[in-house]
């Protein structure tokens, strides 16, 4: 036996045995390792054995989806869209379904930092009292909810500062810019919203609408509807970019043009369409050069002829303003040249066109968050020392706004800190006091629905189950605070916590027409409220823009201005599934980027020709220079990118935020300086970069194989 | 080097070495797959045969068996319903003082599962027992045991057994409860 042993067999024999042991060892339920906590007193609604639903609201972005969430034996087992929410339909994204994960977060911040509650309510208490009205500062996240009102409420009464709600999102989607276009051409600053379920050809400037754009389960469903229910015809979409994103790959067809020449091609389209309409060409695009628009941003004329005879002919014609197309120097140019683009087709008002959002129930005009200069402003009043006490709540600045507006070195001109975070992100960490809210699917509360659907919804939210930790509601905190503070304090906040605060503005509701229930009393309404995920009114409560001006303008076509004196231009997109929050949830860093299926990274997207020119191969660490920093990160070799254009996701880089974020990847806010467009929004796709090699490599995690990508794994480089 | 070794290994005793390794690991295994099966320890010995013998009904602790897909266990307070008003309870050596405790505490006594299928297998108690299916089929007799017990090998084939022996001569039964789609959903 021993002449036929061969090492080989060995090595079999040992790799068996080694198999079996795993196999036999790991084949136990691995749940007998999870243990099983039941109730102390079973709820009188919840059945043994038998799961228990809670409608509440998704917390993961502004957009305000009802969620419906399974609960078992008082913990919660699984997110879903809630089914009757008018704005998402029973749908969520990815970010929705991962909710979960931030509850059951191992790095929550788990006790306010005094250790005890009742020293944490004498901190803000003390806050409140010893400090100016003036000198005290509330900076939000950008969900219009409960907490904003309350805020708002309490600093009416005391002369406070009133509270700034900002977020990156809000930064990158170019949410000022939008709205002072529409109050230019509209004479309102609304939130227009753009019905793509009812269109036939819809033309999207920079619009990521499928990805994070304003609302994106509920644009992704209008996505739907124009490709087939709502018109019983298979709609088209047109999508202008630089760089291919997710919802550019949807598209019929993708236009990578120049960045900073959006204004130019959208009014050499309008002209083009105006002139196969017949009739007088409206002043709007009276003055663009059709020829000259072509050559300076890269698309033949023939593209544009096709995509402006489609444009015209079509019955429901629509165009988006949106993203970077709108973060440049000449942003609300772009978005003035796109929404006259609409006025062309006369969409306002109608199916398939252009409305003003609907205001949500208890909303008497739209209030958008802040603008990145406003941010800048009010980091410069931080830094002046005109700031006692900053309570910060729901957003996390010091990762969201540019470094070189740098929120972090203002906070030491802030007297006190206060941090309401539940994780201990980069803006807690540089905070005086963390008092933690509990999470979103442990909160009271509600949210108003900015866009997305024809109804006014106002959505609720009631926790799902009980809190883990020793965390409470900061409306809890600052009711009991003012309470304790006393005087104009205590008059502006006379309520027992926050569930009667909530109460307190839902009853407002009980008299309103058209509702989506009606009850007799406010315990009544406020159960139905909870059952249904909170209150809309049946009735399409869209305003028609007026048009009259729209045509009229005057715009002048014209370039963005670039910073820097580097060769290529700068695309920051937001990652669909990370973004500002995500980052620090498994699953979502598990889930690959939909156009380059890269994971748990910060990559930079560059022509495979560019690359080959540089001599840079995929994985190669690069280092990308701008005016306001630098930053190394591997490059990833993308075709479906003009040559003169790098890209980079924002989603990763933080430097706290718990185990799964930290120190992975790198933040493009890092490589923006502070520029911004005539609205005040960041203009953030305004920048240019320098590309310097390192010499090291990094290998990016990735689903697709390597193998067959522009000939790699397959013997010969490039 | 590993020439050498290899050498060494064809030697007697280097054959008694591999030998003794690979009953080193066929032991490890076995005993792998023993721990498995096996009783885990719980928070309380729960006495289940005592609790039968007082006649009290499965689905008195776990009633979602009759409802819906598991049949979950008792709320603290169903165990105190009874126990509050027995002497034993307060009798500070008995194994009750776990309970005693958990409710004075208002904490949640941790159960430790016995009775598991992975998560690829969608099992729901309800139908078994609107098949006419007695618990003690599959969970064993419980007047008999101290903390439950699984008495079954529970895998695929043991559940097939069972559901063809269900259907008899019918075929269409037959279909049904042999589909794959049945358990796995």
């Amino acid at each position: 036996m021993s002449e036929q042993f061969s090492r080989r067999d060995f090595l079999k024999l040992a790799g068996v045995g080694a198999a079996t042991t795993a196999v036999l060892t790991g084949c136990g339920p691995a749940s007998r390792y999870v243990k099983r906590e039941p109730y102390m007193e079973m709820p009188e609604y919840t059945y043994n054995g038998q799961s228990t639903y809670y409608a509440t609201t998704c917390r993961e972005c502004a957009a305000g989806c009802g969620l419906v969430v399974r609960t078992y034996q008082g913990r919660a087992i699984k997110t879903e869209g809630n089914a009757s929410h008018p704005l998402n339909l029973g749908k969520t994204c990815a970010r929705g379904q991962a909710t979960l994960q931030g509850l059951y977060n191992p790095d929550r911040v788990q006790e306010p930092s005094t250790g005890d509650w009742d020293a944490a309510i004498q901190v803000v208490a003390d806050a409140l009292k010893n400090n100016q009205p003036g000198e005290i500062a509330f900076l939000m996240g950008m969900a219009p909810d409960h907490l904003f009102d309350l805020v708002s409420d309490l600093a009416g009464a005391t002369g406070m500062n009133a509270p700034v709600r900002f977020g990156a999102l809000g930064m990158f989607e170019a949410r000022a810019t939008l709205s002072k276009a529409a109050e230019n051409l509209f004479g309102e600053a609304a939130l227009p919203y753009f019905d793509v379920g009812g269109a036939q050809v819809v033309l999207s400037f920079g619009a990521n609408f499928l990805e994070t754009w304003l609302s994106p389960v509920s644009y992704t469903r209008g996505f739907a509807g124009l490709r087939e229910a709502q018109t019983k015809q298979r709609g088209t979409l047109v999508q202008f970019e630089a760089r291919m994103s997710a919802t550019a790959g949807k598209a019929d067809e993708w236009v990578p043009l120049r960045p900073g020449t959006e204004s130019l091609v959208a009014l050499a389209i309008g002209r083009l369409a105006a002139e196969m309409r017949g009739g007088v060409m409206p002043r709007a695009f009276s003055g663009v050069d059709v020829l000259d628009a072509a050559s300076k941003s890269g698309v033949k004329v023939e593209t544009l002829q096709h995509i402006a005879e489609m444009f015209a002919n079509s019955a429901g014609a629509l165009a988006i303003p949106g993203g970077a197309a709108l973060g440049q120097s000449n942003g609300l140019e772009v978005a003035e040249a796109v929404l006259a683009l609409n006025a062309l087709a006369d969409n306002f008002g109608k199916p398939g066109g252009v409305y003003l959002s609907a205001l949500a129930p208890n909303q008497a005009e739209y209030h958008r968050p802040a603008s990145a200069k406003e941010m800048q402003e009010f980091v410069q009043r931080m830094t002046r020392g005109d700031f006692k006490v900053l309570f910060i709540h729901g957003v996390n600045p010091v990762f969201e706004l540019p470094k070189s507006i740098d929120f972090k070195s203002a906070l030491s001109g802030v007297g006190q800190v206060i941090s309401f975070a539940t994780f201990p992100d980069e803006t807690a960490a540089e905070a005086d006091h963390v008092f933690p809210d509990h999470h979103g699917l442990e909160s009271w509360g509600y949210q108003r629905v900015v866009t997305g659907t024809a109804q006014p919804v106002l959505s609720g939210a009631q926790p799902v189950v009980s809190p883990f930790y020793n965390t409470r509601a900061t409306a809890d905190v600052l009711i009991a605070a003012a309470q304790l503070a006393g005087g104009r304090f205590a008059q502006a906040l006379p309520f027992k916590d926050e569930v009667e605060f909530l109460q307190s503005k839902v009853a407002l509701l009980m008299g309103e027409a058209d509702g989506s229930f009606v009850a007799p009393e406010i315990l009544t309404f406020m159960a139905y409220f909870q059952q249904h995920g909170g209150w809309w009114k049946n009735s399409d409560g869209r305003g028609a823009p007026d048009t009259a001006s729209a045509l009229n303008r005057n715009i002048n076509g014209s370039m963005a201005e670039f910073a820097g004196d580097g060769e290529f231009f700068f695309v920051p997109f937001v990652s669909t599934t990370l973004a500002e929050a995500g980052a620090n949830k498994p699953w979502l860093q598990e889930l690959p980027d939909p156009t380059t299926t890269v994971m748990w990274n910060t990559w930079l997207e560059m022509n495979p020709k560019t690359a080959h020119e540089l001599h840079i191969e995929n994985d190669d660490v690069v280092r990308v220079v701008s005016e306001a920093g630098a930053v190394e990160l591997p490059v990833y070799l993308y075709p479906a990118i003009r040559p003169d254009t790098v890209a980079m996701p924002f989603g990763q880089g933080h430097t706290a935020y718990g185990r799964y974020a930290e120190n992975r990847g790198v933040n493009p806010n890092d490589l923006l300086g502070q520029h911004f467009n005539e609205a005040g929004d960041l203009a953030f796709a305004g920048m240019k970069v320098r590309i310097e090699k390192t010499g090291r490599k990094q290998n990016l995690s990735r689903l697709e194989s390597m193998m067959g990508v522009y000939g790699e794994g397959m013997g010969e480089e490039h | 080097m590993i020439k050498r070794l290899f050498d060494w290994l064809k030697q007697p005793l280097g054959l008694i070495a591999v030998g003794i390794g690979f009953l080193a690991l066929f032991s490890l295994a076995a005993y792998g797959l023993y721990t498995t099966q096996q009783s885990p320890e719980q928070p309380i010995q729960f006495p289940h045969q005592t609790h039968v013998a007082f006649g009290i009904q499965c689905l008195y602790c776990h009633p979602g068996a009759s409802r819906g897909p598991a049949a979950g266990l008792p709320s603290q307070a169903t165990c105190w319903g009874c126990h509050e008003q027995i002497q034993k309870t307060y009798n500070p050596d008995s194994e009750l003082r776990f309970l005693l405790a958990a409710v004075q505490n208002n904490e949640p006594l941790q159960w430790v599962p016995v009775a598991m299928v992975p998560d690829f297998v969608q099992f729901n108690h309800r139908a078994h027992v609107a098949a006419g299916r007695n618990c003690e089929e599959c969970h064993g007799d419980m007047s008999r045991v101290i903390i439950a017990e699984n008495p079954q090998v529970m895998n695929m084939g043991w559940c097939l057994t069972c559901h063809i022996d269900a259907a008899g001569d019918d075929q269409e039964k037959l279909i049904k409860l042999s589909d794959c789609g049945t358990c796995h959903y």
